[in-house]
C-alpha cells in the first residue's frame, strides 16, 4: 500500500534530483571537484552564498527575538482571545506568498508610504531607494517566516508549567535570569523547530529575492535561476542545489544537536 | 495594569508587522489612479473588476485551480493508503519510506522544479499540463500522508477488527468504518494541499512553458511589465480567497490541529 506513494516520490523526486546533484561534480564528463573549486574562486558567487547565509541567519535570530516576546505575551492571554490572536498570526501563512511581497513594493517603493513619509517631513529631497537592496529583502523574509517562529514557542510555551515563572521570581532571578535559566532551556524544542524552519525557509525562498531584492541583491536561489536561464550554466546550477540541501540538512542536524544536548 | 498594555503593545505590533502589509494591498488596489501608490489616488472598484477582464489572468487561474484540486486528490488516492499501511502495520523500513515520502517537502522547491525538468520532461517528452500536475502532486503527497496519518493514530484500531469480526472484509472495514472516522483528517489533508498548491511558486517556475502558467507565476510576469494596481487587488482577492476556505476549515474542523 505505500509502494505507490514511495515509487511516485523516488521515480519524480529522488532521481530527477540526485542527478542534477550529480552535475556539480562532472566537468566535461568527468567526475571531479574542480567545479567546486571555480565556482568559490569567482567573487559573485561568494558574496551570494554568505549574503544567503547571513540573512537566513538573521532572519532566524531576530525573528527568534521577536518570537519569544509575542509568543510569551499571547500565552498569558486569556484562552478566548489566545485563540483569535493565533488564528491572527497563522493567517499571513495561508496568503500566496506573492501577494505578501508585493505588499513590500507598495511600502518601500519610489512612492511607497515610507519614502512619502520621508519626503514629506524634509528628511530627504529626493526618495531613497529601499527595494532591491538587503535591508528589503530581509524585511521580506522577515515578513514571510516570522509566524512558523511564534508559532512553534507558543505550542512549547503552552507546556511549561504555570508555576515556574513565578517560583524563580520569588527565589531571587531577575528577569533575564528567568528567561536564561528558566524559560530558555524548558522552551528549547520549540526554538530549534522554529529556527529550522525559519532558516531553511529564508535560504530557499524564491520570490522575496527575486521581488526585493532582483539582479541587484541576489541569493543563492535566483542566482541558481539566472545561471540555467541565462548562462545555462548546469555545473553552476547542481552545486547551488547540493549547496542549498546540505545547508538544509546540515541546520536541521545541528539544531537537533543543540537541542538535545 | 502596566504590564498588560506592554504585552498587548507587543503583540499589536507584531501583528501590525506581519499583517498590516496585507491592509496595504486591499486599499492600493482601491486606487482610482493608473499607477500602485499608497494612500491610494481616489477609491474605485475599477482595479478589482479589470482583473476579471485580463485574459491570461483566467487562463492561469483556471490551470492553478485545476493543479491544486486534481494534483491534490491525485496525492490523496495515494497518499492515504502509504498512510494507513505506515499507521497499521509494522513494515520494514517504515522510516525510510516516511523519509523518502517527506522528502519534497525537504528538497527545495526551484531544484525540484529543476530537476523534474531536464531530467523527465524534456526526455520524456511531457506536456506541459502533466508536468505541473506531477509535480503538484507530489508536493501536496507529503501533506497529505502526515496529516491522515495524523487523523489515523487517534483512531482505536479495535473497532476496525470488530467490524472484520462482523463479517466485514478488510476492504469493508476500511471503506465503512476508517474512512467515515478520519473524513474530518482527509478534509483537512484536502484544504492544506490544495492551499500550498495553489500558492506554489518555485517548483512551477522552470516547469511552466508558453502560455501555459500558474496563476502566481504569471503575476510575477505581469508585475515586470506594469506598475498598475491590478496586482495588488488580485493579490487581495486570493488572499480573501484563502482566508475564506481556511476560516470555514476552521469553523468546521479545528483546521489549525492538523498545520
Amino acid at each position: 500500500m505505500v509502494l505507490p506513494a514511495a515509487v511516485f516520490t523516488a521515480a519524480l523526486f529522488l532521481l530527477p534530483v540526485g542527478i542534477l546533484l550529480s552535475e556539480g561534480f562532472k566537468v566535461g564528463g568527468e567526475w571531479t571537484l574542480a567545479g567546486y573549486a571555480d565556482f568559490f574562486s569567482k567573487p559573485l558567487n561568494r558574496t551570494v552564498f554568505f549574503r544567503t547565509l547571513k540573512l537566513g541567519l538573521l532572519v532566524a535570530l531576530v525573528s527568534a527575538i521577536v518570537g519569544y516576546a509575542s509568543a510569551f505575551c499571547i500565552v498569558n492571554l486569556e484562552p478566548k482571545q489566545r485563540g483569535r490572536i493565533f488564528g491572527l498570526v497563522i493567517l499571513p501563512l495561508m496568503i500566496s506568498p506573492v501577494a505578501r511581497t508585493y505588499a513590500w513594493i507598495v511600502i518601500l517603493g519610489r512612492t511607497g508610504i515610507v519614502n512619502d513619509a520621508i519626503v514629506g517631513l524634509g528628511l530627504s529631497d529626493t526618495p531613497i531607494r529601499f527595494l532591491f537592496t538587503e535591508t528589503a529583502v530581509f524585511l521580506g523574509l522577515l515578513q514571510l517566516f516570522m509566524p512558523l517562529m511564534i508559532i512553534s514557542l507558543i505550542s512549547s510555551m503552552e507546556n511549561l508549567p504555570k508555576d515556574v515563572i513565578p517560583a524563580a521570581r520569588v527565589l531571587g532571578a531577575s528577569w533575564l535570569q528567568v528567561f536564561t535559566r528558566v524559560i530558555l532551556p524548558l522552551t528549547r524544542e520549540g526554538l530549534v523547530l522554529g529556527g529550522t524552519l525559519v532558516f531553511t525557509g529564508a535560504l530557499t525562498a524564491y520570490i522575496t529575492p527575486a521581488i526585493l531584492g532582483g539582479s541587484k541583491v541576489l541569493m543563492l536561489e535566483t542566482l541558481l535561476y539566472q545561471k540555467v536561464n541565462v548562462s545555462n550554466d548546469f555545473v553552476s546550477a547542481g552545486i547551488i542545489a547540493t549547496i542549498l540541501i546540505v545547508m538544509c540538512f546540515g541546520a536541521n542536524v545541528v539544531l537537533r544537536r543543540i537541542a538535545k544536548a | 495594569m502596566g504590564k498588560t498594555w506592554a504585552s498587548r503593545l507587543i503583540i499589536f505590533t507584531t501583528l501590525l508587522f506581519l499583517i498590516g502589509p496585507f491592509f496595504i494591498i486591499i486599499f492600493a488596489g482601491l486606487s482610482a489612479g493608473s499607477s500602485l501608490s499608497f494612500p491610494p489616488q481616489g477609491l474605485s472598484l475599477k482595479w478589482y473588476l479589470a482583473v476579471f477582464e485580463v485574459e491570461s489572468f483566467r487562463q492561469s487561474f483556471t490551470l492553478s485551480m485545476f493543479l491544486a484540486v486534481c494534483g491534490t486528490l491525485c496525492a490523496l488516492i495515494i497518499g492515504v493508503p502509504a498512510a494507513y499501511a505506515i499507521c497499521r502495520y509494522k513494515i520494514p523500513g517504515a522510516e525510510t519510506i516516511k523519509l523518502i515520502v517527506a522528502a519534497p517537502i525537504i528538497v527545495p522547491g526551484i531544484i525540484v522544479g529543476l530537476a523534474l525538468l531536464r531530467y523527465l520532461v524534456v526526455p520524456l517528452n511531457f506536456t506541459v499540463t502533466l508536468a505541473l500536475f506531477l509535480a503538484h502532486t507530489a508536493l501536496v503527497l507529503p501533506y497529505a500522508v502526515r496529516v491522515v496519518s495524523a487523523s489515523l493514530e487517534n483512531l482505536r484500531t479495535d473497532i476496525e477488527e470488530a467490524a472484520v469480526l462482523l463479517g466485514c472484509t478488510r476492504l469493508q472495514a476500511f471503506s465503512k468504518v476508517v474512512l467515515p472516522n478520519i473524513r474530518s483528517g482527509i478534509l483537512a489533508a484536502f484544504i492544506l494541499g490544495f492551499v500550498t498548491s495553489f500558492n506554489q511558486v518555485p517548483v512551477s517556475l522552470f516547469l511552466s512553458g508558453p502560455g501555459v502558467r500558474t496563476l502566481p507565476i504569471d503575476m510575477l510576469d505581469y508585475m515586470e511589465i506594469t506598475y498598475d494596481p491590478s496586482v495588488a487587488a488580485l493579490s487581495a482577492l486570493l488572499a480573501f480567497l484563502s482566508m475564506g476556505i481556511v476560516f470555514i476549515a476552521e469553523k468546521t474542523l479545528g483546521f489549525s490541529r492538523y498545520v
